[in-house]
């Protein structure tokens, strides 16, 4: 059987030093930011409020940790064992794309201090499709550290089968409970990546109905099971490059895939019903800004799911990194897009506004890369 | 584009019934309540035939507020282009083939704000009297109400280190009480803007239009649009060359929320897929305990 260990080697490589040089970019543009107020680093304007911080931050970000929810989804409920080892790996991701998700929140946000208002009762707002994301987003951070403890635990427990210190009690603690977290830890990304697409539909009109539809909170969460898995398969490919050439692990994420392109093509047709039904179906053969960025998803999507067909190693990375692709754009372009605050305004984020995103985006993927080496994530063979 | 998005989601008004998730739930989960206009509401009802566009509103609803001016480049004309986080009011003029017009812009007080629904942290609420009021000690900044107001108005200080959402309150904190109405209205010089019960100025607005309905068009903007708005419009231009868009008779937060409460009612969906998926995770327990 597979089992997880801490892949060790250096810490301070070349391209972790990279990704600490472009975070400390953003530290300077947010030093400016906090500072000076949020206008001064950003394009952002009453007219176009939300900007890449909050869509690819928070959208995006909860999008493409996914994976945890669905592999566990996957062993847990389904009960399909053989994917246990993409458990960890799918947790360890998730919790810091949530984390970073919840940050990028502190500096989007103009009145930061009173994000903590979303845990005093006076002043709470249930109907709120904003006040549901943020709280599934906490709870669900504190859930995906407590599914992921164990990892941590394993490093201070002694070698041996009677391990008997406070680490190993805890550990054998947790997973007895862990039914409990699992079952939350299902739930609640499933709610909140409903009330991510949730928050478009009070927008109303100002979406293009080639995205706005009463059901764009179901979209949401379909489209975040495939994405799911796709990221599940793109990560663990980077990690196992001996094990590109062996059929049976081949045969494994294609399975994987295969589901997601199951669920990718019911949300395709579900898509263009909704197009329909809502009266956007001219919307989809006026060529202009719209048009090439409504088709550009269904095409990413579509030529993901063909690649998928082949079973190698690249066919199966590439196809699942081009689902990705175009279900990531489908969350941009419900809300910059085919959002249209007044008519003709326009945005593109300025240069330290992506250079925010970018670099706190760089300090996640460096945690990450450093967490595998030190704890016991990554399975091995 | 604008002309497509119009009206696309008219026909969705029956998209609460579309989406049926009832028989999911209790079987009796039924769509948010309506909500209208109640008989203390206050508002105000604008007369575009009559207002002269001279601007003594926007003067007055500065000073009543304490905003600050917005020079023009003489520096003697306080010129705001649009409103803003110091221009809670402003007046601005059509002139096409449909004729010429003025038109006053501020909060309409919607009868169900979306900005309200959509607040994270209770902000924005509307009070007893239909002011649809903001807390800056509750906002967290997120913006959402601009993303959501389907007239664009609240203003967020994206200059400042740690800004505010502004606009107008219906002075219910200035002129209101020191004068028992708006700065705006008691400015008017030509009667253009009115202060009142809201179900008075409905029937004063239907009265004018009666009256003389060669000058009006035979609709008072507000009375439905968006789910109904506390400032009600009279105009000969059509509204939305005026800037005040087609929205269907019902508010986008009513909608919403009818969604929201289907899927949620009383958390009782969410408590079931609990249990159910702990039972699950629970039965499979041993088949993968530490491979
Ligand atoms: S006009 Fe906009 S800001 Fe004013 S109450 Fe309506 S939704 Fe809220
Ligand atoms: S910016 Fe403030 S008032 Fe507006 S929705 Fe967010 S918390 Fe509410
Ligand atoms: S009611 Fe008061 S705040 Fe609102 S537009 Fe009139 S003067 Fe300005």
């Amino acid at each position: 059987m597979d089992h997880e260990k801490a892949l060790g080697g250096k810490i301070f490589t070349g391209p972790v030093a990279f990704l600490l040089l472009l975070f400390l970019v953003c530290a300077y543009f947010l030093v400016i930011r906090y500072i000076n107020g949020i206008g001064t680093v950003s394009n952002l304007t009453d007219h176009q409020s939300w900007g890449v911080w909050k869509v690819v931050g928070v959208l995006v970000g909860a999008a493409f940790v996914n994976g945890g929810y669905v592999t566990a989804f996957l062993v847990y409920i389904v009960n399909k064992g053989q994917y246990h080892r993409f458990v960890r790996q799918a947790v360890l991701f998730s919790l810091l794309g949530y984390s970073f998700a919840a940050t990028s929140l502190v500096y989007d946000t103009g009145r930061y201090v009173n994000l903590l208002n979303f845990f005093i009762p006076k002043y709470m707002q249930p109907n709120s499709a904003l006040f549901e994301v943020g709280i599934c987003i906490t709870a669900y951070i504190v859930i995906l550290a407590i599914e992921f403890l164990p990892g941590l635990l394993e490093k201070f427990m002694p070698e041996g089968e009677k391990s008997d210190n406070l680490a190993a009690n805890l550990h054998a603690f947790l997973n007895k409970v862990l039914f409990l977290t699992v079952a939350f830890g299902v739930l609640l990304p499933t709610m909140h990546q409903s009330g991510l697409g949730a928050l478009a539909f009070l927008m109303g009109q100002k979406i293009s109905p080639l995205w706005q539809t009463p059901w764009v909170s179901f979209l949401y969460v379909t489209s975040s099971v495939f994405m799911g898995l796709c990221i599940v398969v793109i990560i663990d490919i980077l990690y196992h490059p001996k094990s590109l050439k062996n059929q049976e692990y081949l045969g494994l994420l294609k399975t994987l895939l295969k589901i997601g392109v199951y669920v990718a093509i019911f949300w395709i047709v579900f898509r263009f019903v909704e197009v329909i039904r809502n009266g956007g179906a001219s919307n989809l053969f006026d060529v202009g800004f719209e048009f090439i960025f409504f088709w550009a998803e269904m095409i990413l999507i579509v030529i993901g799911m063909i690649m998928i067909r082949k079973t190698n190693a690249r066919s199966l990375f590439s196809g699942a990194a081009l689902m990705l692709t175009g279900g990531l754009l489908y969350r941009i372009n419900t809300y910059l897009v085919g959002f249209e605050g007044a008519p003709g305004v326009t945005y593109f984020p300025s240069v330290p506004e992506l250079m925010i995103s970018i670099g706190m985006l760089a300090l996640q993927i460096a945690i990450f890369i450093t967490f595998v080496k030190i704890f016991p994530i990554i399975s091995q063979e | 584009m604008t002309i497509k998005r119009r009206s696309f989601l008219k026909g969705l008004a029956g998209t609460g019934a579309g989406l049926s998730m009832a028989p999911l739930l209790t079987g009796k989960a039924e769509a948010r309540e309506v909500r209208r206009v109640q008989d203390d509401h206050v508002g105000m009802l604008y007369d575009a035939t009559k207002c002269i566009g001279c601007k003594a509103c926007e003067t007055a609803c500065k000073t009543a507020n304490k905003l600050e001016l917005e020079l023009d480049p003489t520096g003697t004309f306080d010129a705001p282009r649009d409103l803003s986080t110091n221009a809670f009011n402003i007046i601005k003029m059509y002139n096409g083939p449909e004729g010429m017009s003025y038109v006053k812009r501020q909060c309409m007080h919607c009868v169900d704000p979306n900005c309200v629904s959509g607040c994270p942290t209770s902000a924005l609420n509307k009070e007893p009297n239909g002011i649809v009021s903001y807390d800056k000690d509750a906002c967290c900044g997120c913006r959402y109400c601009q993303m959501n107001c389907p007239y664009n108005i609240p203003k967020f200080e994206f200059n400042d280190w740690y800004g505010e959402i502004k606009k107008c309150e219906l002075c219910r904190e200035t002129n209101l009480v020191t004068s028992g109405q708006p700065a705006c209205t008691e400015a008017c010089p030509a009667g253009a803007v009115i202060f009142g019960k809201v179900k008075d100025l409905l029937v004063e607005a239907k009265s004018r239009v009666q009256k003389s309905p060669s000058l009006y068009l035979n609709h008072v903007y507000g009375e439905k649009d968006g789910g109904g708005t506390s400032v009600l419009y009279l105009s000969k231009v059509p509204f939305d060359k005026l800037g005040l868009p087609n929205l269907p008779e019902y508010s986008q937060a009513y909608a919403q929320e009818s969604v929201q409460h289907r899927l949620y009612q009383y958390l009782a969906l969410p408590g079931i897929l609990y249990v159910i998926l702990a039972g699950i995770a629970f039965k499979n327990r041993s088949g993968h305990k530490e491979d």
